[in-house]
Formats: structure tokens, C-alpha cells, sequence
């Protein structure tokens, strides 16, 4: 069973001649998180769009091979500020704003609220005014409006680029729990040295194709650290002249040594 | 005022100018914009015009009247090139009062009020955030401007000084403010349409304007009273 399957997908945009993406295949399981990693430009945040279902539909552009989408997608975009409705003066109603719009009951959307707000632990900004928010608290904001709307696949595009440390770490505890809940994640991030704790699958992008597909294992690999892609542990031990197979973490490390 | 539902605020704000080229001027004219013109200094602290912070009392009524007065400023002078006396004061002051009108409603209605009043009422929302975010427009552009300004300030260009001086600075925040502009309606369309805005299911108003049968009544009687200064006009 797959929430999200692209076969041979290549996506252009409007009035280009190269596409951004070029057949691309990738599944996305129940349960399951996958993360993309790749240079700027490497069409990570074109998958993501097209995963939850706004390229072409939305972006314009045109799309060959075939999408699959077995549930509703929900995405969170790397800046928070341009994702805030505008029509909301609380942090409540702002996160109230997409579960408000699927026509649920008062109820339901209370109780999908509240927990959203719970569990980014931003319940105490419910009353808040979201123009008076940081960034961080705005990032957290947006993620909590989109999981209020319990999607089953969660898109995340550099999902940590505004939090501090605390916040990072307390979206990435988020994301592993959506997956013991049974959602499907797919995540482009730049915070390489998370993803062994996180993902289940890495997929390296560069230039619009999957160049390899596997275990977090990959981010210790030569090729991939030698793109700069590799996690800080796997790169400094490659840089220092030891030898591989490069540890992923520093308790890898730590256990090489020993 | 702000606490009025938002159809009265609009209808409030379509009846004035209504009533000033309907009615003789420049009687009616002048008191349409008197009205409309204390009107301006009604607004206390509305969320949807002074933001977070703002001191509720006079200060923002104070500013919404400066507003109005600013905007209509030029209107009447270029009626003066034009026109002689008598039809520059009629017209200045029909649009003194479609200015005033303008400026107060988007002082004191709430984009978010509006859409939960419309969506209440059945409108589709797409069609209801499309009034919401016009209304808004004029708040987050303010604030873009002033972030941008703050920023070329810090690479040393200043508003401030010669005419010379503030050209400059107005044509080096005109590009980026459109350009940014652009940028972030193609972001809010992918995020708007995420969370449900093009779905086509009705959606759940979460805290719907109450609107009291006084109001209602009062909207009706001004449509009526509209209708019936414009039969007396055309007889």
C-alpha cells in the first residue's frame, strides 16, 4: 500500500524548455518518512509541490508519467510569512483557518486545533496576534494550521530553515510521531545531520533526477559527501584521510574509535 | 463602529458617497462629507488598521482622518485647475466624501469579520477572501514598505531631506515592494490552496458577526432612503 507514487514523472514549467524534474519515481508508504536532499536547484522543492498535488494544478506547467495520491496532502512551505491567511487576528483562528475550510463541525475543528497547538507546543500563543509572532513561532504556527487539517501525507519544505534549536528538535520529535500515527512524510531539508534519526529513506536529487535512493546509510557515502551532502560526521572523517566506510553519527564515530 | 456587523459598515460606507451625488449640492455634498468625515475619527484601536500595539482612543481616529485628508487633498486642487468655483466645490467635496468613506472602512472592518459575516451568509469563500484581502491589502503593504525602507536605510539611503533625496528613495522602494509583492502572491496561492481555500466545500464560519435585527432594519432604511433621494432627484 503507497499514499504517494510518481512513475517516470518529469515536470516543466511554464515557458521552459528544461524540466525542473525528469522521471522521477518515488513511493510513499503509510507510516513511512522520506527525505530529499540535494543542491539548490535540484528540484526538491518541485517534488514536493507535486506531491501535494499544486504543480501543475496550481503552478501551471505540464507533468508526464503518473502521480498517485491515495489521501489528502498538506504542505508547509519554507517562508512562514507568506503562508499566513491574513484573515485570522488570533493564533487560534489562524490555525483554525484550513480545518475551517474542509467544512467540518465546530467541534472537530476545536478538537484538531487544539492538538495541533499542543503538539507544537504553542498553545500558550493561541491568543496571540500572528503579525506580532518571530518567525520561529510563525514556522510552528503554520505547521500546526496544516495538521489541523489531518492530512495523511505531510509535505514539509525545509520545515526547520526558522526555528532555533529547541524548535528543530521539537519538529523533528513531531515528525517521527506523525509517523508512528500512520502518516506519510515527505520532507526536503538541508539539516542533514537530523535525518539518520529521522527519515527512513533519503532520495539525493541533483538536477531534477534521483541520483540514488535508499537507507540514511547513504549520507555516509562517499559520492554524497563529496557532493557536500554527507552528514558533518561523514564528511569530517573523509576529510581527515580515515578510511571508509564513514560513521553516519558521532556515536558511530565514537564506536569506530573504541 | 467596529462592532457593528460588517454589512452595516459597508453599507454605511456605500450609502454616503450614494448620497452625495444624489442629493443638491452643495448642501448635500457638504453633509455627507461632514459625516463621513467625523466618521474618520471613529476608529479606537481597530485590529485591522493599526495593527498590534496601537493605543485605543483618539490617536488612531486622529490618523484616519490625516488619511482622508491627505488622499483627498489632490483631488481638489486638480478640480481647481479644471473647474471654476462653484463646481469645484460640489465635486471636491463628492469625492471628499467617497475618500473619507473608503479610508474609514478600511479602519474599522476587520477582513476576517467580513469573510466570516459573507461566508455566514452562503457566499462562496473564495469569492468572500477576495473582498477580505483587498480590504488587507492596505495594512501588509504599509508594513512591507516600511520594512523595506528600514532596510535601505541601513545601507545608508535616506527618505528623509530634499525632494531630490525623497524621489530617490521612493523610486529604490517602488521595485523591490512590486517585486516582493508578486513574490508572495505566487506563495499564498500554493499555501491558501493547501488549507482548503479552492475546495469547493462550504466552510465552517468559526465565530460568525451577530447580526442584530436593528442593523438589519437600519440597512434596508438606508437602501430605501437611497432609492428614494434618487426618485426625488430624477422627478
Amino acid at each position: 500500500m503507497r499514499i504517494l507514487g510518481l512513475d517516470g514523472v518529469t515536470f516543466w514549467y511554464p515557458a521552459t524548455a528544461n524540466p525542473a524534474l525528469e522521471n522521477v519515481s518515488l513511493d510513499v508508504g503509510p507510516g513511512e518518512i522520506v527525505a530529499l536532499v540535494g543542491r539548490g536547484g535540484a528540484g526538491a522543492s518541485t517534488l514536493l509541490l507535486i506531491a501535494a498535488g499544486l504543480a501543475p494544478r496550481v503552478t501551471g506547467g505540464r507533468l508526464a508519467g503518473s502521480v498517485s495520491r491515495g489521501a489528502r496532502a498538506g504542505i508547509v512551505l519554507p517562508t512562514p510569512w507568506t503562508q499566513v491567511s491574513g484573515m485570522a487576528f488570533t493564533v487560534w483562528d489562524e490555525v483554525a483557518f484550513g480545518a475551517a475550510n474542509l467544512g467540518w463541525p465546530g467541534h472537530e475543528i476545536t478538537r484538531h486545533v487544539d492538538r495541533a497547538l499542543e503538539r507544537l507546543e504553542i498553545a500558550p500563543l493561541a491568543s496571540r496576534d500572528p503579525a506580532t509572532l518571530s518567525g520561529g513561532e510563525l514556522q510552528r504556527v503554520i505547521i500546526a494550521g496544516i495538521l489541523a487539517m489531518d492530512p495523511d501525507l505531510v509535505v514539509l519544505d525545509e520545515p526547520t530553515a526558522e526555528l532555533d534549536h529547541e524548535g528543530t528538535r521539537a519538529v523533528w520529535r513531531l515528525v517521527r510521531s506523525l509517523a508512528a500515527e500512520g502518516k506519510a512524510v515527505l520532507l526536503a531539508t538541508s539539516d542533514v545531520d537530523a535525518l539518520p534519526d529521522i527519515a527512513d529513506r533519503i532520495a539525493w536529487l541533483e538536477q531534477g533526477s534521483v541520483r540514488a535512493l535508499g537507507e540514511p546509510s547513504l549520507l555516509a557515502e562517499d559520492a554524497m559527501c563529496e557532493a557536500g551532502l554527507g552528514t558533518t560526521v561523514a564528511r569530517l572523517w573523509r576529510a581527515a584521510g580515515l578510511g571508509a566506510p564513514y560513521p553516519l553519527t558521532v556515536v558511530d564515530a565514537v564506536q569506530r574509535w573504541r | 463602529m467596529s462592532a457593528l456587523h460588517p454589512f452595516s459598515l459597508l453599507a454605511i460606507a456605500a450609502a454616503l458617497p450614494a448620497f452625495a451625488w444624489i442629493l443638491p449640492a452643495p448642501a448635500g455634498g457638504l453633509a455627507t462629507t461632514l459625516i463621513a468625515m467625523g466618521l474618520t475619527l471613529t476608529p479606537g484601536a481597530s485590529p485591522g488598521s493599526t495593527g498590534a500595539g496601537s493605543t485605543p482612543g483618539w490617536r488612531p481616529g486622529l490618523v484616519t482622518f490625516r488619511t482622508a485628508l491627505v488622499i483627498a487633498a489632490p483631488f481638489w486642487l486638480f478640480l481647481r485647475l479644471l473647474h471654476d468655483g462653484p463646481t469645484t466645490v460640489a465635486m471636491g467635496l463628492r469625492i471628499t466624501t467617497m475618500v473619507a468613506s473608503c479610508v474609514w472602512l478600511v479602519a474599522v472592518l476587520s477582513p476576517d469579520r467580513l469573510v466570516e459575516a459573507m461566508v455566514a451568509r452562503g457566499w462562496s469563500l473564495a469569492v468572500a477572501y477576495l473582498f477580505g484581502a483587498t480590504l488587507s491589502a492596505v495594512p501588509v503593504l504599509k508594513a512591507r514598505a516600511r520594512r523595506i525602507v528600514e532596510a535601505q536605510r541601513c545601507r545608508g539611503l535616506s527618505p528623509r531631506g530634499s525632494v531630490a533625496n525623497r524621489l530617490r528613495a521612493l523610486r529604490a522602494l517602488a521595485l523591490p515592494l512590486v517585486l516582493s509583492s508578486l513574490h508572495e502572491v505566487d506563495e499564498r496561492t500554493l499555501a491558501l490552496e493547501t488549507r482548503g481555500l479552492g475546495m469547493g466545500v462550504r466552510r465552517t464560519p468559526l465565530a460568525a458577526p451577530i447580526d442584530r435585527t436593528a442593523e438589519r432594519v437600519a440597512r434596508w432604511t438606508l437602501l430605501l432612503l437611497c432609492l428614494a433621494a434618487l426618485i426625488r432627484r430624477l422627478a
